[in-house]
């Protein structure tokens, strides 16, 4: 072996390092390691000139390996992996010693602090000594995309991502695509119709020559890594024919079945047959089997009877469709929080009590009462309407603890709309906060305190129940010292928002991480707040966290991109610091095939083979393996070994 | 009760047809006994078996040793091998499935019980025979007999078994081609585990007193080692002494082969080395008691090797030997695995 | 100041790259003074910190010996910091079994955003490591 002539290079970041580390006497002890053939210090390593002076040195003493003490390297291994890579050296020679962050700011004691610091270089140094010039692999990529879920988020996605070219799949689990906002009434702050502004996209959703949309289907498994994802999509049968349905609605005057409609949140009812909603993307009913007597003309078959496009058919099955996608978008969505789990205001057996996405339908011109707000009871006009804020969220004892970001808004919107259905009528709203972040959203909550008179009260409602024909609210109003009670007509809670039903699964499915409340996390709270934990898959929308819409769009569009510059070129860099195996200690136990996360081994010919391309260089297989037959490149087993003697003087 | 007879119609029958090319078993040791494990090749030598109290060694090392020197020659196996094997050994064997060592229809598992009546600890006989040399042993139901020059001695066998029987909860070989004896199961005079509940009733510094004086008996002999069918490893990963070249080997590795410890029978040098082969075997040791067994300074090493059992077993939920198909103990998790003592 | 410096127990830390040494850089960050008795091996998660990693440190004279990862469910690659839960479980129980100080060796799971309690995680170690006098039981004895 050719004797290795690493350079070390000490930084004093100014004072940041040098007011605690002695960085000359580092730099001295440094030389004096048997691979290194070249030491210095310097004030600001990655500044302009200090970066050159790194250049320079490789190529001037034939340095074959660099080590920089000085920041983290989350700060700039990049950088001065870019710098070995420019000096004609493989970036993978160049290793970072953290004597910054983990030893100068962190200790006071100089003497300390510079035994430290000699400690972790020379572990770098020795490390360093046994790394080899890895390059990265260069992968292949599939430059067609994924999208999962059709509500406003993966709509904006796709579109973005269809109008740069690529092509997408929008996959649907329900029979249409729009979401939660297709639900919705009217939006905040500009009580926009909700259903107008959304329609153009859905249409033009389903127009778009580079959009597959598959409704009714779900994604069941995903394999392979970024560039290259395979995945199994479901589509489960509507037995209707899209392409024949005429809309005409002659089948669900003969359905005899009737079932709460999910659409309008159980307001209204739905026929086994059914269309989602009038303006429904797809443009076609769909059968519930759930729902259905049986799928068979003995059962029943009316509907088949008097379908005179022919379009409805039982014999349709369920289809497993296989795509290849380079990237995969997240835009899952959220559920409200049952109100069954909050007790205290009648685990949603009182009736009148509604939640903020019911109130909508009501108010809606296509909901539950043609657009009048309405007691779902007795059909009347409520004349006292109260809106409670919070409910389920900012709560850590009993249920979410943090803040669904959009209720105060929604229920001042909620609080104007019913004000402007029933000028006569007195809307109150208990609230603990008013969170009005927004443009104009400040602006909003004002005219409905001044304009449309509604009543803030500050202070939590501690319990409701039904009395006579009505639901006695029992609150308090902390700004005058007063319990309140009223005896409402209907009640509106704010429910906490939570991932969607079925996140879980498809977290599990697609690898990706969740929060500790259950939403799917990104990889950086501030910086990258699109990005999933899994290489090649985005998150946008509610399914990252709560947000409104305009929040939504915006990260929608911020998945794309990440997306589209992901895609942009037919090939991709990947890590070479994968596994590799040694052959001739390996006794194909498959140990580390089960212990991989990523499934990236196999075995072939009875010996363990690593998928460079999946392999992330975890090291699980590494510390599995009995027998040292397989390791992580420049984090072998000797590296370890030797950083271990070095942090112990040894 | 087994007849010798059908061990060895067995073994004849197989090696006649040619169905195995081989078949390990035990045969009379040189000096009557104890039993000495056997290789036969020709279906003549069938009537050489035997089956006795001394019948303790686990064969499924020489399962190890064949494939070992057919790799080394460079020869496929043709036809299985069989191997006669007590229920102790069969999870052995089974483990070594589970490890891709062999393929199930490699080996042929002529599984014997031992009934209950577990295997001798030759240490425990010398106080039941007066002095009087032994020269045969055999079963006798809940007794063993020994041939003496005066005359036959009978000996209850809870006395004499090794105390790994006397704990032994799977006396059948569950997984095998052909099993002769009952079907006793689950069968325990002592309550699993309970030398090692004992040893752990001692305080830290009472524990560190007894292990210094083990280990620093320990001549690093390997014979712990060299003895244990899961030790199958071409290269001792902490032993620097063992180093296995192969053609591909490049004068870099063999220059840089990492010195876990150090060459000398040292105390810290040898708990190093047991710990790791403890650690290795978790989840893989089926508690055959051929290291203990074979150890010339007595090291009481089942009592190391029980407790890495006993915490897949209690804690993990993991039977070492019980399914081939199953993931290893170390390559696999559950959700709810103890994570107390993480901060 | 006495001749003899006082005991300074030495500790190997091997942090996982993507959470605790996260957290460690955001004690630094944050100028949390905690003592400088640990010394740092990133590795790239807890899942590959091998057995031999531990028992190596203790027989070259390390005093005490810190595993570092992050929380059941963060994992950066999934599933490592279950498998180290399992085999550092082991290990853990087997220092004990061999009347090795229970204090020497410790695990934690501190996550990038934790690092306060990284600096807790090393002043907690290195108070309960003095008592205990340099780690003499499996260090390996040179000539």
């Amino acid at each position: 072996m050719t004797k290795k002539r690493t350079g070390v290079f000490v930084c004093h970041c100014g004072t940041n390092i040098a007011a605690t580390v002695d960085v000359s006497r580092l730099a001295k002890e440094m030389a004096n390691e048997e691979t290194v053939a070249f030491s210095k210090d310097y004030v600001y390593m990655c500044s302009d000139p200090g970066q050159n002076s790194v250049i320079e040195a490789i190529k001037e003493n034939n340095l074959d390996s660099v080590v920089v003490t000085c920041c983290s390297p989350n700060l700039h291994e990049k950088t001065f992996r870019d710098n070995a890579t420019r000096a004609g050296i493989s970036g993978f020679t160049c290793e970072i010693a953290n004597i910054r962050e983990q030893c100068a700011w962190v200790h006071k004691d100089r003497g300390e602090a510079t035994a430290k610091a000699i400690k972790i270089s020379r572990s770098a140094v020795r490390r360093v000594a046994r790394n080899k010039s890895l390059e990265p692999i260069a992968v292949p990529v599939t430059r067609r995309v994924m999208v999962i879920g059709g509500g406003i988020a993966g709509i904006q996605s796709a579109l973005d991502i269809a109008n740069a070219g690529l092509e997408v799949i929008l996959v649907e689990k329900l029979a249409t695509i729009g979401g939660h906002m297709l639900q919705l009434s009217e939006t905040f702050p500009t009580l926009d119709c909700s259903q107008c502004i959304l329609s153009p996209k859905m249409v033009e959703v389903s127009r778009h020559p580079k959009i597959k949309l598959m409704t009714y289907s779900e994604v069941q498994e995903v394999t392979g890594a970024v560039g290259n994802f395979r995945v199994k999509v479901l589509q489960k049968p509507t037995y209707v024919d899209p392409e024949a349905c005429k809309l005409c609605d002659e089948c669900t005057v003969v359905c005899p079945v009737v079932v709460p409609n999910e659409h309008d949140l159980g307001l209204t009812s739905r026929r086994a047959i059914h269309i989602p909603f009038a303006q429904a993307i797809p443009a076609s009913y769909t059968l519930d089997e759930s729902a259905c007597l049986g799928l068979n003309p003995i059962r029943c078959g009316k509907c088949k009877d008097v379908c005179e496009a022919g379009a409805i058919n039982y014999d349709m099955l369920p289809k497993t469709v296989i795509e290849d996608v380079g990237a995969i978008v997240v835009a899952t969505g959220f559920d409200l929080y049952p109100q069954e789990k909050i007790l205290e205001y009648g685990a949603g057996n009182v009736e009148d009590v509604l939640d903020g996405l019911q109130f909508e339908r009501l108010c809606s011109a296509s909901g539950a009462t043609k657009g009048h707000v309405l007691r779902p009871s007795d059909r009347k006009e409520p004349k006292d309407v109260v809106f409670i804020q919070c409910v389920g969220s900012r709560d850590p004892a009993q249920h979410c603890a943090y803040c669904s970001k959009i209720c105060c808004m929604y229920t001042a919107k909620h609080a104007r709309l019913y004000k402007h259905h029933v000028p006569d009528g007195r809307a109150y709203v208990f609230y603990i906060d008013i969170r009005s972040g927004g443009k104009g959203y400040e602006e909003f909550v004002q005219r409905a305190m001044e304009e449309d008179e509604t009543i803030y009260l500050r202070g939590r409602v501690s319990k409701l129940y039904r009395k006579d024909g009505k639901v006695r609210v029992l609150g308090t109003d902390t700004l005058t010292g007063q319990n309140v009670e009223i005896d409402a007509d209907m009640v509106v809670l704010a429910l906490a928002m939570q991932p969607s039903k079925g996140t879980e699964e498809i977290a599990k499915v697609l690898k990706i991480g969740r929060d500790k409340d259950g939403f799917l996390a990104e990889a950086h709270p501030k910086l990258k707040p699109v990005e999933s934990v899994t290489g090649g898959i985005y998150l946008c929308g509610a399914a990252q966290g709560p947000k409104d819409i305009p929040e939504t769009v915006a990260q929608a569009s911020a998945a794309a991109a990440k997306v589209i510059g992901l895609l942009s070129s037919d090939t991709l860099n990947h890590t070479p610091t994968v596994a590799r195996v040694r052959r001739s200690h390996c006794t194909g136990c498959e140990m580390c095939v089960t212990a991989c996360p990523y499934k990236a081994i196999r075995l072939e010919n009875g010996k363990a083979v690593v998928n460079e391309v999946l392999c992330e260089g975890c090291g699980s297989c590494s510390a599995t393996c009995l027998r040292a037959a397989i390791e992580v490149r420049n984090v072998t087993l000797l590296q370890v070994h030797e950083m271990i003697e070095a942090c112990l003087n040894v | 009760m087994i007849n010798i007879q059908d061990i060895r119609d067995t073994a004849r029958d197989m090696l006649a047809k040619g169905e195995v090319r081989a078949v390990i078993g035990w045969r009379a040791g040189s000096r009557g006994m104890p039993a000495e494990p056997a290789v036969i090749t020709a279906p003549e030598q069938a009537d050489e078996l035997v089956w006795d109290p001394t019948c303790y060694h686990n064969l499924a090392l020489h399962l190890v040793e064949d494939r070992k020197f057919l790799a080394h020659a460079r020869k496929t196996s043709g036809a299985p091998i069989a191997i006669v094997a007590k229920g102790c050994d069969a999870r052995a064997v089974v483990v070594l499935m589970q490890e891709n060592y062999f393929k199930r229809e490699d080996v042929y598992i002529i599984g014997v019980s031992c009934e209950g009546s577990g295997v001798l600890a030759e240490w425990k006989l010398a106080r039941h025979l007066n002095g009087a040399v032994p020269t045969a042993a055999a079963f006798a139901g809940d007794e063993f007999t020994f041939a003496t020059a005066a005359g036959e001695k009978r000996v209850p066998a809870r006395d004499v078994m090794a105390d790994r029987c006397l704990e032994c909860r799977s006396p059948f070989p569950k997984e095998h081609n052909v099993a002769l004896g009952e079907d006793k199961t689950g069968r325990d005079l002592a309550a699993p585990f309970a030398a090692l509940a004992r040893f752990e009733t001692r305080s830290e510094g009472e524990r560190w007193e007894f292990w210094q004086r083990q280990f620093e008996r320990c001549i690093r002999c390997f014979a712990c080692r060299s003895v244990c069918p899961m030790c199958y490893c071409e290269e001792c990963v902490v032993d620097s002494i063992n180093i296995a070249v192969a053609p591909d080997t490049t004068a870099e590795e063999k220059a840089n082969r990492i010195r876990w410890i150090e060459r000398s029978a040292t105390r810290s040098e040898n708990i190093t080395y047991h710990m790791t082969r403890a650690m290795h075997l978790a989840g893989r040791c089926v508690d055959c008691g051929e290291c203990e067994r074979v150890c010339p300074v007595n090291i009481p090493l089942r009592l190391l090797n029980n407790k890495m059992e006993r915490e897949a077993r209690e804690r993990f939920g993991y039977e070492p030997g019980a399914s081939i198909g199953g993931p290893s103990l170390v390559a696999s998790f559950r959700d709810d695995d103890p994570g107390d003592f993480i901060r | 100041m006495s001749e003899q410096q006082a005991y300074e127990p030495k500790i190997v830390a091997f942090l996982c790259k993507w959470c605790s040494s996260a957290g460690s850089d955001l004690a630094g960050v944050s100028r949390i003074q905690y003592p400088a008795n640990a010394t740092p091996i990133t590795v790239p998660c807890s899942g590959s910190v091998s057995p031999m990693y531990i028992l190596s440190a203790f027989n070259k004279g390390a005093d005490g010996v810190l595993v570092s990862g992050c929380h059941i469910g963060d994992c950066h690659y999934m599933e490592g910091n279950f498998l180290a839960r399992r085999k550092i479980h082991l290990v853990k129980e087997l220092l004990q079994f061999i009347g090795v100080e229970e204090n020497r060796f410790r695990m934690s799971w501190v996550s990038a955003a934790e690092g306060a309690k990284y600096a807790e995680v090393v002043k907690e170690f290195v108070e309960d490591l003095r008592p205990l006098g340099p780690q003499e039981k499996l260090k390996a004895q040179r000539t």
